[in-house]
């Protein structure tokens, strides 16, 4: 080390311990003000409320991502216009993490102390990375799908039931209203995941209560063509698949299944499917047996709330995909007003006075964009056991016609907790 | 790590030429010194740095310091033995779950053994060392970019034990990080609940920003050293000429073993790392995108040079969050969904293109055009007195547009060459290692 | 035993797709030594265009632009971008390809959006049944499709002078040049022979049983490469072969599951990566490829 380094080493080294005058006491109290009589804290100014949302609009999502970030736009200028939350405007961050962790991390540090709560947070790993920290915080989330490992987290507000309870009213539905026989097996393809995994328990669980077999088939997203899970359904002698992936896994096996003339009952998540398929040489094939059990309205149902919905939608975004996505992300908006609101009557609209608001609500059904009146004062309990079901329908807007609103007997024995 | 190494018939490559050439010993010494001066510099930045950064940019850090120490792993492969590998996010899963493991608590869900942490950061670069040693009969085999698809599969066999294994793991919800801490000091927001450094709060991501430091400084210092050691000379040997290599009595095969397992050693300790920074781990965090961008960290940072692993580092872990943070909010982009250019797909063009540009325009990648602009700066400021030195400098002797930085590029054809061949920059790979790209000289000479 | 055949048709069938997308693989890497990680959105591409057209001037117009288009992509990849990379060496290429394919592949995106987009093909989702196995039309015609490109790119590179040029290229491009070999031209055919089949490869990789051209598409060709790798990384003749082993080997897999549940669910994903690796194992250069990948 010659000279000039060790007069640098020393120089800093005596700046450093300087400026190091530690301390272990809290000197000053956190900036929380009082603005009208109600306690805020970060993301709350006296004029605006801040939320956040962690979505992916340039990764694998992006498309769907796109549709619900336009209608949250859409929600809150449309709640801004009538007066905002609370006397004050709700302003909406949106943040990109692409379908990577690691960004969204990053970004969700950058949002964490300027937001009062996150509307959205996409993508399975991406929520398993975040829900943690926000959790950590004390800070509220609003949509990240339907995955029941958020049940666990105190700061999640999933927006209806969750993908296993789907699952189980999905093996309901069979037995019950497309009658099944006991002794029947039901095949079920999904990914592996908080999605397909979770969906799998469900219906596992609700074949045993049933005196049905399920013949479970794992996927990834990488897999397109289906023939070989197809055939292998075909040999299990199936009466009916239930399919927890995306809509392109779920176009081809109803496809291949079609060509093998297997013509059975065809159920879908939520996520699986996507009115595009009804275009594609899939789409008579889904058209006659395809269904799907969700946990929020479909587009075309005649509720206020999704007609509400829609009516936003279709100004914001004229040429936009019509789907599940639109009455989600109203509902969405709809769950964090009505918590905003709630912080506010009680007087606390900090981060931790709206989760605690969150779990004061119950009775929500957002004009009919849910199932049943969600109820959140349950800590570790879905907000409800209820789901659509609807009838694949090309004629109608967004491919999913209404047929019912269903609890079955095994959603409602299902053992949420472990 | 030098038994492969059969030192009688071994060539001192390290003195011979310098000793020949006294004068250059003085200019590779007087560069070392600045370069020392520079990394000083470095070191007391980075321990400065978070009196002033927020979580945003802590958070940002700790990854790329967790990036730095895998992708100097990965350069020590690619860059001195010549080997490829797209496998060290399985290497970096194995550390993190070891780590994990280790160090979880015992009455915890998954269990976990309950060890001191530190145990558990030697446990995750030790279990790293042992998946790559067990891979040797492939990677001592395979060479260069032929290694590196090999290696893809380790990627997707390791993610689905990872997600069947699950009394370990915790399956696909993965589990909880442990935080690391030494008896009375957590490097989390407890214990102590508040420190303070010059008014400025220390929480998780400060106490951990350290750590991190510490741990970067090591394992980047123990890399360079290894470089310029008998084995690395010997591997750079292997890199560069295989039968040569052999003929002067470096058994190869086990070279190329052993320069696999350094390196998945330090992919493990990176795993650990990033899993200190997530805080909870899960399969889905370790997929063939990171092993990926580990190879685009050590080629845009160029090739060989642990400060261009860690440069490259940085700029993969930081550049696409820059352009999110700061991107999205230009006026003239369209709304999300409308089918015109929003802010997410135009910042994502320009990661494309930024790493395309880099490749395309500095030679020697970022730490290249770093030092030669360091080194053009210099000239400059010493032209009045060129040639004081009495001696030239192997970069100065080129024209600008091909002059490398002395301390990380060196002309590989004068054999005259100070540090020997463990320097030679990686872009001189032999065209054995895959037939080789045509370039525009030899066409107009033919 | 039927339900045994039915697997193995389906292996073959989705086999001989991927061997189709690993040719391409093999034929950038023999001609310029460049690892193509954009590969998969070249395939995507030429599927999009294919979809995108076919509306307008039908498909079979659509499909010989899309090819058409494709191929002068990778020409222009390889004459704007590959050949001035500031250093020639393979991990450099690879990373550029990424560049290219992180481009791409974010407007593709772009361009698709939430659709599904329908390929218009004629053989739409046509299946030929034989004793009792059921096997797509669409690939069927891909069969009948790769023997025919595949021979034809056999005696080009085998048979004629332009071919040979091309491997020598390949394989000492500075002994090739002073032999008076262009290798601007035997690059740039190597690309433009890649692109198309990309081309064709996304046509049947989009056909029925798969539902159309999604972005996701991109990631599909992925699984091609444990198809190249144990195949032999320079060899045509193993690309198909190795396309057919990955295939036949995945759906074996998923077929008897059951059986196999042991090491886990979900065998289906890493099938193809266990099978390369122990391929490697034995034989470290693939099951065709030159003594290349390793000499000491």
């Amino acid at each position: 080390m010659n000279a000039r380094v060790r007069t640098a080493v020393a120089l800093v080294a005596a700046c450093t311990a300087a400026l190091a005058a530690c301390s272990t006491n809290p000197d000053s109290g956190d900036g929380t003000g009082a603005g009208g009589g109600v306690k805020t804290g970060n993301g709350v100014t006296d004029t605006t409320i801040t939320i956040g949302s962690l979505t992916d609009l340039s990764g694998p999502f992006a498309a769907g991502a796109a549709v619900q970030t336009a209608e949250f736009k859409a929600y809150w200028a449309s709640v801004n216009a009538d007066g905002g939350v609370c006397g004050r405007q709700v302003k909406l961050d949106v943040r990109d993490h692409g379908y990577d962790p690691q960004k969204a991390v990053s970004l969700y540090r950058s949002m964490a102390t300027n937001v009062v709560g996150l509307q959205q947070v996409l993508g399975s790993p991406v929520v398993a990375a975040v829900l943690p920290l926000a959790d950590d915080d004390g800070l509220y989330v609003g949509g990240m799908g339907w995955p029941s490992v958020a049940l666990g987290y105190e700061v999640a507000q999933i927006p209806g039931t969750t993908y296993s309870l789907e699952g189980a009213n999905a093996v309901d539905f069979l037995v019950d209203e497309l009658h099944l026989p006991k002794g029947s097996t039901i095949g079920h393809v999904y990914f592996v995941g908080d999605y397909g995994s979770d969906a799998l328990r469900g219906s596992q669980h609700a074949a045993q209560e049933r005196g049905v077999k399920i013949f479970p088939q794992e996927i990834t997203p990488r897999d397109t063509d289906l023939s070989a899970q197809a055939a292998a359904l075909r040999q299990a002698g199936v009466s009916a698949v239930l399919v927890s992936t995306a809509p392109t896994q779920l176009g081809s096996l109803s496809g291949v299944l079609d060509s093998l003339g297997v013509d059975v009952p065809i159920v879908g998540n939520t996520p699986a499917f996507n009115p595009a398929l009804l275009k594609t040489s899939a789409g008579p094939a889904l058209n006659a047996n395809g269904y799907s059990i969700t946990a929020i309205a479909p587009f075309s149902h005649d509720a206020p709330g999704v007609r509400k919905a829609v009516e936003l939608y279709q100004a914001a975004a004229p040429n936009g995909a019509d789907g599940w996505e639109v009455p989600l992300a109203y509902g969405q908006g709809v769950l964090l007003r009505d918590a905003l609101d709630r912080a506010c009557d009680a007087g606390d609209l900090t981060p931790e006075g709206l989760v605690k608001a969150m779990h004061s609500a119950s009775g929500i059904d957002a004009d009919g964009v849910f199932p049943g009146k969600l109820d959140f004062t349950k800590a570790g309990q879905p907000a409800t056991r209820s789901v659509f079901v609807s009838k694949v329908d090309r004629q109608v807007p967004g491919g999913l016609r209404l047929l019912t609103t269903m609890t079955g007997p095994s959603a409602s024995s299902y053992p949420v907790a472990d | 790590m030098s038994d492969f190494l059969d030192s009688s018939r071994l060539p001192d490559l390290a003195d011979r030429p310098a000793r020949r050439h006294p004068a250059r010993r003085v200019s590779a010494r007087r560069v070392s010194a600045g370069r020392r001066l520079a990394l000083v510099l470095a070191l007391v930045v980075a321990l400065g740095l978070p009196l002033f950064l927020n979580d945003f940019w802590l958070q940002a850090g700790l990854f790329s310091m967790a990036a730095i120490v895998a992708a100097v792993g990965l350069t020590l492969l690619v860059g001195t033995a010549g080997q490829l590998s797209l496998g060290h996010a399985a290497f970096a899963a194995l550390g993190a779950y070891a780590y994990t493991w280790t160090a979880g608590d015992t009455g915890a869900a998954p269990a976990g053994l309950g060890l001191p942490p530190l145990l558990a950061l030697v446990a995750a670069a030790g279990c790293g060392a042992i998946a790559g040693a067990l891979f040797s009969p492939i990677s001592g085999r395979l060479r260069g970019i032929y290694l590196g698809l090999a290696t893809v599969g380790l990627v997707f066999v390791s993610r689905h034990v990872l997600v069947n294994a699950s009394s370990v793991t915790g399956g696909y919800n993965g589990r909880r990080v442990e935080p690391f801490s030494v008896p009375g000091f957590s490097f989390s927001n407890s214990e102590p609940d508040y420190l303070a450094v010059a008014g400025v709060e220390f929480e998780g991501l400060h106490r951990l920003w350290y750590l991190f430091v510490l741990v970067t400084a090591v394992a980047a210092a123990l890399a360079s050293n290894l470089r310029r050691s008998r084995s690395g000379r010997a591997l750079a040997s292997v890199r560069d000429g295989e039968t040569t290599a052999a003929a002067m009595g470096i058994n190869v095969r086990r070279a190329k073993a052993t320069a696999f397992t350094v390196s998945s050693a330090y992919a493990g300790l990176g795993g650990a790392l990033m899993a200190l920074a997530f805080g909870r781990i899960a399969p889905d965090l370790f997929g063939l995108q990171l092993s990926i961008d580990f190879l685009i960290m050590i080629v845009i940072g160029g090739l060989g040079s642990v400060a261009g692993a860690a440069v490259g580092a940085v700029f993969v872990t930081t550049l696409p969050l820059v352009l999110t943070e700061y991107g999205a909010d230009l006026p003239f982009l369209a709304a999300p969904g409308s089918g015109g250019l929003d802010g997410a797909t135009l910042s994502r063009f320009a990661y494309g293109a930024a790493i395309i540009a880099v490749l395309l325009f500095l030679r020697g990648g970022l730490a290249g055009g770093l030092g030669r602009a360091r080194s053009t700066l210099r000239d400059r400021r010493r032209a009045p007195s060129a040639g004081a030195d009495g001696q030239a400098q192997p970069g100065r002797q080129a024209d600008s547009g091909t002059a490398k930085d002395p301390g990380t590029a060196k002309d590989p054809g004068t054999a005259k060459d100070p540090a020997g061949p463990a320097d030679r920059p990686e872009h001189e790979l032999p065209s054995h290692s895959a037939p080789a790209v045509p370039s525009r000289s030899k066409e107009t000479s033919a | 035993m039927s339900y045994l055949l039915t697997q193995l048709a389906n292996g073959v069938s989705i086999g001989l797709v991927l061997g189709l997308v690993a040719g391409g693989f093999v034929i950038v890497f023999t001609s310029t030594g460049v690892l193509n990680f954009a590969h998969g959105s070249v395939v995507l591409t030429g599927a999009y265009l294919v979809a995108a057209l076919q509306p307008d001037i039908g498909f079979w117009l659509a499909a010989l632009v899309a090819t058409a288009a494709a191929a002068l992509l990778g020409v222009l990849v390889n004459a704007v971008l590959v050949r001035n990379l500031a250093e020639h060496n393979p991990a450099t290429a690879a990373i550029l390809m990424l560049g290219v394919d992180t481009v791409l592949l974010t407007e593709m995106t772009r361009r698709i959006g939430n659709r599904i987009l329908p390929l218009g093909a004629p053989w739409g989702a046509d299946v030929v049944s034989v004793g009792g196995v059921t096997v797509p039309t669409a690939r069927v015609v891909a069969a009948g499709v790769a023997v025919v490109l595949f021979a034809a790119l056999w005696f080009l590179f085998t048979r004629t002078g332009f071919g040979v040029a091309m491997r020598a290229a390949a394989a000492d491009g500075d002994t090739a040049s002073m032999m008076g070999i262009r290798l601007s031209r035997t690059g740039a055919a190597g690309w433009a022979l890649a692109g198309g089949l990309a081309a064709v490869a996304g046509i049947f990789l989009t056909s029925f049983p798969t539902q159309g051209v999604a972005p996701s598409i991109g990631l599909t060709a992925f699984a091609a490469i444990p198809a190249w790798v144990l195949g032999g990384f320079d060899s045509l003749p193993g690309a198909v072969a190795g396309g057919l082993i990955v295939g036949v080997a995945t759906a074996l897999t998923v077929g008897y599951e059951d059986d196999l549940q042991v090491l886990g669910r979900g065998l289906g994903e890493v099938v193809p990566y266990a099978v390369m690796i122990l391929v490697l194992l034995v034989r470290p250069n693939g099951l065709f490829g030159r003594q290349a990948a390793n000499r000491v």
